[in-house]
Protein backbone atom coordinates (compact mmCIF):
# COMPACT_ATOMS: atom_id res chain seq x y z
CA UNK A 1 0.00 0.00 0.00
CA UNK A 2 1.48 3.36 -1.30
CA UNK A 3 -0.51 4.85 1.85
CA UNK A 4 1.98 3.63 4.74
CA UNK A 5 4.53 4.68 2.68
CA UNK A 6 3.29 8.14 2.55
CA UNK A 7 3.30 8.00 6.56
CA UNK A 8 7.04 7.34 6.96
CA UNK A 9 7.26 11.14 6.60
CA UNK A 10 4.51 12.34 8.35
CA UNK A 11 4.31 11.99 11.80
CA UNK A 12 2.06 9.45 13.51
CA UNK A 13 1.29 11.00 16.91
CA UNK A 14 0.87 15.20 16.70
CA UNK A 15 -0.01 17.23 19.54
CA UNK A 16 -0.69 21.04 19.12
CA UNK A 17 -1.55 22.96 22.59
CA UNK A 18 -3.28 20.42 24.33
CA UNK A 19 -4.82 21.41 27.53
CA UNK A 20 -6.78 19.20 29.95
CA UNK A 21 -8.03 19.37 33.37
CA UNK A 22 -8.95 17.40 36.38
CA UNK A 23 -11.56 19.62 37.90
CA UNK A 24 -10.26 22.71 38.35
CA UNK A 25 -6.54 21.28 38.19
CA UNK A 26 -5.21 22.01 34.62
CA UNK A 27 -2.99 19.24 34.31
CA UNK A 28 -2.20 19.44 30.17
CA UNK A 29 -1.55 23.12 29.91
CA UNK A 30 -0.78 23.39 25.75
CA UNK A 31 1.36 20.81 25.38
CA UNK A 32 2.85 20.48 22.05
CA UNK A 33 4.67 16.82 21.25
CA UNK A 34 5.69 14.59 17.76
CA UNK A 35 5.72 11.15 16.99
CA UNK A 36 7.40 10.28 13.82
CA UNK A 37 6.58 6.61 12.50
CA UNK A 38 9.45 4.04 14.26
CA UNK A 39 10.15 5.64 17.18
CA UNK A 40 10.16 3.86 20.32
CA UNK A 41 9.91 6.31 23.24
CA UNK A 42 9.09 6.49 27.14
CA UNK A 43 7.02 8.88 28.18
CA UNK A 44 8.84 9.65 31.83
CA UNK A 45 6.70 11.96 34.91
CA UNK A 46 6.55 11.66 38.38
CA UNK A 47 3.26 10.54 39.79
CA UNK A 48 0.45 12.43 39.24
CA UNK A 49 2.60 14.04 35.78
CA UNK A 50 -0.72 13.37 33.84
CA UNK A 51 0.65 10.79 31.86
CA UNK A 52 -2.30 8.66 31.49
CA UNK A 53 -3.88 11.78 30.60
CA UNK A 54 -1.95 12.69 28.19
CA UNK A 55 -1.97 9.23 27.14
CA UNK A 56 -5.98 9.42 26.93
CA UNK A 57 -6.41 12.59 25.29
CA UNK A 58 -3.49 11.96 22.39
CA UNK A 59 -5.94 8.48 21.56
CA UNK A 60 -9.03 10.16 21.62
CA UNK A 61 -10.40 8.46 24.84
CA UNK A 62 -10.30 11.92 26.64
CA UNK A 63 -11.78 14.92 25.20
CA UNK A 64 -8.68 17.85 25.43
CA UNK A 65 -10.09 21.30 26.83
CA UNK A 66 -7.92 22.98 24.40
CA UNK A 67 -5.79 22.13 21.34
CA UNK A 68 -5.69 19.45 18.55
CA UNK A 69 -4.45 15.46 18.89
CA UNK A 70 -3.72 13.91 15.53
CA UNK A 71 -3.19 10.33 14.96
CA UNK A 72 -2.00 9.51 11.20
CA UNK A 73 -3.01 12.48 10.66
CA UNK A 74 -6.67 12.39 11.58
CA UNK A 75 -8.45 14.03 14.94
CA UNK A 76 -8.02 11.37 17.62
CA UNK A 77 -11.50 12.04 18.81
CA UNK A 78 -13.48 10.90 15.33
CA UNK A 79 -10.94 8.60 14.17
CA UNK A 80 -11.97 6.77 11.24
CA UNK A 81 -12.29 2.53 11.75
CA UNK A 82 -9.40 1.88 9.33
CA UNK A 83 -7.11 4.23 11.20
CA UNK A 84 -8.19 2.89 14.53
CA UNK A 85 -7.49 -0.23 13.52
CA UNK A 86 -3.63 0.91 13.12
CA UNK A 87 -3.31 1.20 17.13
CA UNK A 88 -2.90 -1.19 19.69
CA UNK A 89 -3.46 0.45 23.72
CA UNK A 90 -3.19 -1.18 26.62
CA UNK A 91 -4.52 0.84 29.32
CA UNK A 92 -3.24 1.42 32.73
CA UNK A 93 -6.30 -0.09 34.25
CA UNK A 94 -7.63 -3.06 32.98
CA UNK A 95 -10.50 -2.73 30.97
CA UNK A 96 -11.25 -6.14 30.24
CA UNK A 97 -15.15 -7.55 30.90
CA UNK A 98 -14.11 -9.31 33.80
CA UNK A 99 -17.23 -12.17 32.72
CA UNK A 100 -15.86 -13.17 29.64
CA UNK A 101 -13.07 -15.93 29.54
CA UNK A 102 -10.04 -14.37 27.48
CA UNK A 103 -10.90 -16.75 24.87
CA UNK A 104 -14.59 -14.96 24.87
CA UNK A 105 -13.13 -11.32 24.88
CA UNK A 106 -10.49 -12.42 21.97
CA UNK A 107 -13.21 -13.64 19.59
CA UNK A 108 -15.00 -10.26 20.53
CA UNK A 109 -12.27 -8.43 19.73
CA UNK A 110 -11.06 -10.06 16.95
CA UNK A 111 -14.82 -9.61 14.86
CA UNK A 112 -13.84 -5.50 15.04
CA UNK A 113 -10.05 -5.74 13.07
CA UNK A 114 -9.46 -6.74 9.24
CA UNK A 115 -6.19 -8.18 10.38
CA UNK A 116 -5.99 -10.20 13.01
CA UNK A 117 -3.09 -12.80 13.66
CA UNK A 118 -4.44 -15.93 15.52
CA UNK A 119 -0.83 -18.06 15.37
CA UNK A 120 0.82 -14.63 17.18
CA UNK A 121 -2.10 -14.76 20.09
CA UNK A 122 -2.21 -18.70 19.77
CA UNK A 123 1.53 -18.55 21.21
CA UNK A 124 1.64 -15.72 23.41
CA UNK A 125 -1.28 -16.92 25.48
CA UNK A 126 0.60 -20.34 25.88
CA UNK A 127 4.14 -18.65 26.44
CA UNK A 128 2.30 -16.46 28.81
CA UNK A 129 0.19 -18.91 30.59
CA UNK A 130 -3.08 -17.28 30.49
CA UNK A 131 -5.85 -19.37 31.34
CA UNK A 132 -7.64 -19.60 28.40
CA UNK A 133 -11.53 -20.74 29.99
CA UNK A 134 -11.76 -18.88 33.15
CA UNK A 135 -13.45 -15.52 33.75
CA UNK A 136 -10.89 -12.67 33.35
CA UNK A 137 -12.09 -11.54 36.61
CA UNK A 138 -10.66 -14.65 38.54
CA UNK A 139 -7.21 -13.57 36.80
CA UNK A 140 -4.06 -12.53 38.41
CA UNK A 141 -3.12 -8.92 37.96
CA UNK A 142 -0.37 -9.52 36.29
CA UNK A 143 -2.05 -12.59 34.15
CA UNK A 144 -4.76 -9.57 33.28
CA UNK A 145 -2.00 -7.07 32.07
CA UNK A 146 -0.56 -9.51 29.79
CA UNK A 147 -3.96 -10.70 28.35
CA UNK A 148 -4.52 -6.67 27.67
CA UNK A 149 -1.00 -6.97 25.71
CA UNK A 150 -2.25 -9.79 23.67
CA UNK A 151 -5.09 -8.06 23.06
CA UNK A 152 -3.10 -5.06 21.71
CA UNK A 153 -1.09 -6.97 19.89
CA UNK A 154 -2.98 -9.46 18.01
CA UNK A 155 -4.02 -7.22 15.49
CA UNK A 156 -0.65 -5.80 14.52
CA UNK A 157 -0.97 -2.35 15.28
CA UNK A 158 1.28 0.28 13.73
CA UNK A 159 1.27 2.52 17.05
CA UNK A 160 1.11 0.81 19.70
CA UNK A 161 0.48 3.08 23.38
CA UNK A 162 1.18 1.53 26.26
CA UNK A 163 0.62 3.01 29.96
CA UNK A 164 2.64 1.74 32.46
CA UNK A 165 2.72 -1.90 30.88
CA UNK A 166 4.83 -3.40 33.59
CA UNK A 167 3.24 -2.11 36.73
CA UNK A 168 2.11 -5.54 37.75
CA UNK A 169 4.24 -8.00 36.05
CA UNK A 170 6.80 -9.90 37.71
CA UNK A 171 10.90 -9.24 36.39
CA UNK A 172 10.50 -12.60 34.15
CA UNK A 173 7.02 -11.40 32.91
CA UNK A 174 8.37 -7.57 32.19
CA UNK A 175 11.37 -9.55 30.75
CA UNK A 176 9.29 -11.48 28.24
CA UNK A 177 7.67 -8.44 27.72
CA UNK A 178 10.26 -6.77 26.01
CA UNK A 179 11.46 -9.33 24.44
CA UNK A 180 8.03 -9.13 22.87
CA UNK A 181 8.39 -5.69 22.04
CA UNK A 182 11.84 -6.31 20.36
CA UNK A 183 9.93 -8.51 18.32
CA UNK A 184 7.50 -5.96 17.16
CA UNK A 185 10.14 -3.58 16.33
CA UNK A 186 12.56 -5.79 14.45
CA UNK A 187 9.48 -7.77 12.53
CA UNK A 188 7.42 -4.76 12.26
CA UNK A 189 8.87 -1.27 12.50
CA UNK A 190 5.67 -0.62 15.30
CA UNK A 191 5.74 3.23 16.80
CA UNK A 192 5.95 2.24 20.25
CA UNK A 193 4.94 4.77 23.33
CA UNK A 194 5.12 3.94 26.83
CA UNK A 195 4.75 5.81 29.90
CA UNK A 196 6.42 4.56 33.00
CA UNK A 197 7.12 6.22 36.86
CA UNK A 198 9.74 4.23 38.00
CA UNK A 199 12.96 3.46 36.18
CA UNK A 200 11.52 -0.23 35.12
CA UNK A 201 13.87 -1.20 32.61
CA UNK A 202 11.85 -0.39 30.36
CA UNK A 203 14.64 2.45 29.04
CA UNK A 204 16.43 -0.67 27.49
CA UNK A 205 14.10 -0.71 24.36
CA UNK A 206 13.25 3.21 24.52
CA UNK A 207 15.83 4.93 21.99
CA UNK A 208 14.12 8.41 22.87
CA UNK A 209 12.64 9.49 26.29
CA UNK A 210 10.43 12.20 26.53
CA UNK A 211 9.64 13.89 30.13
CA UNK A 212 6.69 15.19 30.85
CA UNK A 213 6.09 17.92 33.55
CA UNK A 214 4.30 20.92 34.50
CA UNK A 215 1.77 19.77 31.98
CA UNK A 216 4.42 20.00 29.31
CA UNK A 217 7.14 17.37 27.16
CA UNK A 218 9.97 19.68 29.16
CA UNK A 219 12.59 17.74 26.54
CA UNK A 220 12.20 14.62 24.22
CA UNK A 221 15.71 13.56 23.05
CA UNK A 222 17.27 9.92 22.11
CA UNK A 223 18.61 8.79 25.31
CA UNK A 224 22.32 8.14 24.20
CA UNK A 225 22.93 11.48 23.15
CA UNK A 226 21.47 12.56 26.34
CA UNK A 227 23.40 10.43 28.70
CA UNK A 228 26.85 11.23 26.59
CA UNK A 229 25.84 15.18 26.66
CA UNK A 230 24.42 15.61 30.45
CA UNK A 231 26.54 15.91 33.74
CA UNK A 232 26.11 15.55 36.95
CA UNK A 233 27.05 18.28 39.28
CA UNK A 234 28.45 18.84 42.64
CA UNK A 235 29.75 21.84 45.23
CA UNK A 236 27.96 24.95 46.08
CA UNK A 237 25.40 26.67 44.15
CA UNK A 238 27.35 30.01 43.37
CA UNK A 239 30.81 27.69 42.09
CA UNK A 240 28.11 25.90 40.46
CA UNK A 241 26.74 28.69 38.32
CA UNK A 242 30.41 29.91 37.12
CA UNK A 243 30.78 26.63 36.27
CA UNK A 244 27.96 26.09 34.05
CA UNK A 245 28.33 29.61 32.53
CA UNK A 246 32.02 29.34 32.00
CA UNK A 247 31.37 26.10 30.06
CA UNK A 248 28.11 27.27 28.34
CA UNK A 249 26.23 24.74 30.04
CA UNK A 250 22.25 24.42 29.83
CA UNK A 251 21.10 23.96 33.36
CA UNK A 252 18.42 20.97 32.62
CA UNK A 253 17.82 21.01 36.69
CA UNK A 254 14.22 22.47 38.02
CA UNK A 255 14.19 22.15 41.42
CA UNK A 256 17.22 22.93 44.19
CA UNK A 257 16.51 19.76 45.92
CA UNK A 258 17.08 17.18 43.08
CA UNK A 259 20.76 16.31 41.85
CA UNK A 260 22.16 19.80 39.45
CA UNK A 261 22.14 18.22 35.69
CA UNK A 262 23.73 20.48 32.86
CA UNK A 263 23.58 19.31 29.49
CA UNK A 264 26.27 20.77 27.13
CA UNK A 265 26.06 21.18 23.58
CA UNK A 266 28.71 18.73 22.53
CA UNK A 267 28.24 15.34 23.23
CA UNK A 268 30.53 13.24 24.89
CA UNK A 269 32.70 16.39 25.83
CA UNK A 270 32.48 15.97 29.15
CA UNK A 271 34.09 19.43 31.07
CA UNK A 272 36.76 18.71 33.43
CA UNK A 273 36.37 19.10 37.22
CA UNK A 274 37.84 21.88 39.16
CA UNK A 275 38.48 22.17 43.06
CA UNK A 276 34.95 23.44 43.34
CA UNK A 277 32.78 21.59 41.37
CA UNK A 278 32.44 17.37 40.50
CA UNK A 279 31.73 16.60 37.17
CA UNK A 280 29.73 12.75 36.89
CA UNK A 281 28.36 11.47 34.29
CA UNK A 282 24.98 11.60 34.30
CA UNK A 283 22.59 8.69 34.65
CA UNK A 284 18.70 8.42 33.46
CA UNK A 285 17.70 8.61 36.99
CA UNK A 286 19.76 11.69 37.54
CA UNK A 287 17.70 13.40 34.37
CA UNK A 288 14.88 12.43 35.84
CA UNK A 289 14.71 13.79 39.20
CA UNK A 290 16.37 17.11 37.53
CA UNK A 291 14.04 17.40 34.75
CA UNK A 292 10.31 16.29 36.76
CA UNK A 293 10.57 18.20 39.76
CA UNK B 1 30.66 -18.15 17.99
CA UNK B 2 29.87 -16.34 21.33
CA UNK B 3 26.39 -17.49 22.60
CA UNK B 4 24.07 -14.31 23.04
CA UNK B 5 24.74 -14.92 26.49
CA UNK B 6 28.05 -14.16 26.16
CA UNK B 7 26.96 -10.19 26.33
CA UNK B 8 25.34 -8.01 29.50
CA UNK B 9 24.39 -4.77 29.92
CA UNK B 10 23.10 -2.44 32.63
CA UNK B 11 20.11 -0.63 32.45
CA UNK B 12 20.45 2.76 34.13
CA UNK B 13 23.67 3.36 33.74
CA UNK B 14 25.40 6.66 32.53
CA UNK B 15 27.17 4.49 30.02
CA UNK B 16 24.91 4.20 26.92
CA UNK B 17 23.88 0.50 26.64
CA UNK B 18 25.83 0.86 22.91
CA UNK B 19 29.14 1.92 24.54
CA UNK B 20 28.96 -1.04 26.89
CA UNK B 21 28.57 -3.83 24.07
CA UNK B 22 31.36 -1.94 22.56
CA UNK B 23 33.25 -2.13 25.36
CA UNK B 24 33.03 -5.23 25.98
CA UNK B 25 33.32 -6.55 22.71
CA UNK B 26 36.59 -4.56 22.62
CA UNK B 27 38.20 -6.06 25.44
CA UNK B 28 37.32 -9.69 24.68
CA UNK B 29 39.26 -8.99 21.46
CA UNK B 30 42.25 -7.31 23.10
CA UNK B 31 42.04 -10.22 25.68
CA UNK B 32 42.24 -13.07 22.81
CA UNK B 33 38.76 -14.66 24.43
CA UNK B 34 36.77 -13.52 20.41
CA UNK B 35 39.29 -14.02 17.50
CA UNK B 36 39.64 -13.22 13.88
CA UNK B 37 37.06 -14.81 12.24
CA UNK B 38 34.42 -15.41 15.75
CA UNK B 39 30.95 -15.00 14.88
CA UNK B 40 29.10 -12.19 16.68
CA UNK B 41 25.31 -13.12 17.08
CA UNK B 42 22.65 -11.57 14.93
CA UNK B 43 20.80 -8.01 15.69
CA UNK B 44 17.95 -9.45 16.60
CA UNK B 45 19.22 -12.72 18.42
CA UNK B 46 21.22 -10.10 20.56
CA UNK B 47 18.50 -7.79 20.97
CA UNK B 48 16.55 -10.74 21.89
CA UNK B 49 18.48 -12.03 24.96
CA UNK B 50 19.20 -8.72 26.43
CA UNK B 51 15.70 -7.34 25.77
CA UNK B 52 17.05 -4.14 24.23
CA UNK B 53 16.08 -2.05 20.81
CA UNK B 54 17.60 -3.57 17.73
CA UNK B 55 18.74 0.00 16.66
CA UNK B 56 20.85 -0.12 20.26
CA UNK B 57 22.43 -3.03 18.68
CA UNK B 58 23.22 -2.19 15.55
CA UNK B 59 24.66 1.24 16.41
CA UNK B 60 26.92 -0.70 18.36
CA UNK B 61 27.92 -3.14 15.17
CA UNK B 62 28.08 -0.06 13.20
CA UNK B 63 30.47 1.41 15.82
CA UNK B 64 32.77 -1.97 16.06
CA UNK B 65 33.29 -1.96 12.81
CA UNK B 66 34.28 1.60 12.32
CA UNK B 67 36.92 0.72 14.80
CA UNK B 68 38.08 -2.41 12.28
CA UNK B 69 37.47 -4.63 14.77
CA UNK B 70 34.17 -6.46 13.18
CA UNK B 71 33.79 -7.36 9.63
CA UNK B 72 30.42 -7.13 7.67
CA UNK B 73 29.53 -10.05 5.55
CA UNK B 74 26.51 -9.59 3.45
CA UNK B 75 23.85 -11.70 4.51
CA UNK B 76 26.17 -13.50 7.58
CA UNK B 77 26.66 -12.71 10.89
CA UNK B 78 29.09 -10.06 11.75
CA UNK B 79 32.85 -11.81 12.18
CA UNK B 80 35.88 -10.47 14.06
CA UNK B 81 37.82 -8.50 12.01
CA UNK B 82 41.06 -10.05 10.05
CA UNK B 83 43.65 -8.59 11.74
CA UNK B 84 42.49 -9.76 15.44
CA UNK B 85 44.23 -13.41 15.35
CA UNK B 86 45.93 -13.34 18.85
CA UNK B 87 45.26 -11.66 22.28
CA UNK B 88 47.01 -8.13 22.28
CA UNK B 89 50.15 -7.06 24.59
CA UNK B 90 49.46 -7.12 27.91
CA UNK B 91 50.28 -3.21 28.20
CA UNK B 92 47.57 -2.27 25.51
CA UNK B 93 44.95 -4.26 27.67
CA UNK B 94 46.16 -2.81 31.20
CA UNK B 95 44.97 0.83 29.22
CA UNK B 96 41.77 -0.55 28.67
CA UNK B 97 41.37 -0.97 32.53
CA UNK B 98 42.79 1.93 33.54
CA UNK B 99 39.75 3.93 33.49
CA UNK B 100 38.00 1.78 35.54
CA UNK B 101 40.43 1.66 38.21
CA UNK B 102 41.03 5.29 37.84
CA UNK B 103 36.99 5.67 38.79
CA UNK B 104 37.60 2.53 41.77
CA UNK B 105 40.71 4.82 43.06
CA UNK B 106 38.78 7.89 43.49
CA UNK B 107 35.89 6.40 45.08
CA UNK B 108 38.33 4.53 47.64
CA UNK B 109 39.78 7.94 48.24
CA UNK B 110 36.50 9.53 49.29
CA UNK B 111 35.68 5.99 51.44
CA UNK B 112 39.58 7.47 52.68
CA UNK B 113 40.09 3.59 52.27
CA UNK B 114 43.63 2.78 52.85
CA UNK B 115 46.07 1.49 49.43
CA UNK B 116 46.82 -1.30 50.90
CA UNK B 117 43.07 -2.66 52.22
CA UNK B 118 41.69 -1.64 48.28
CA UNK B 119 43.90 -3.90 46.53
CA UNK B 120 43.62 -6.75 49.12
CA UNK B 121 39.66 -6.03 48.18
CA UNK B 122 40.30 -6.17 44.82
CA UNK B 123 42.54 -9.29 44.80
CA UNK B 124 40.11 -11.11 46.55
CA UNK B 125 37.22 -9.96 43.75
CA UNK B 126 39.78 -11.27 41.16
CA UNK B 127 40.25 -14.47 43.06
CA UNK B 128 36.41 -14.89 43.35
CA UNK B 129 35.80 -15.31 39.67
CA UNK B 130 39.13 -17.14 38.50
CA UNK B 131 37.22 -20.98 38.09
CA UNK B 132 34.06 -18.88 36.08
Amino acid sequence: MSASRNDMASPCVSLHGLCASFGAQRVLDGLDWQLTSGQVVGLLGRNGAGKTTLIETLLGVRDADAGQALLFGQPSHALPDAVRARIGYVPQRSDLFEWFTADQLLAYFRSFYPRWNDAKVRGLMSRWDIARDKPIGQLSGGQQQRLSIVRALAHEPDLLVLDEPVASLDPAGRRDFLGELVDQVVDRGTTIVFSTHILSGLERVAVEVAFLTGGRIALHAPLDELLESSVRLGGVPADIERFVAEHSLQALSRDARGPVVARGRDSRAMPPATPTVSVDPATLEDLFLALTA
Amino acid sequence: MPDPSFFSVVAGSAEPIYRQLVAQVRRCVAGGQLRAGDELPSVRDLAQSLAVNPMTVSKAFGLLEAEGLVTRRRGLAMVIAEQHRRPQPAADRIDLLRPTLERAAGEARQLQLPAAQALALFKTILNEHEGE
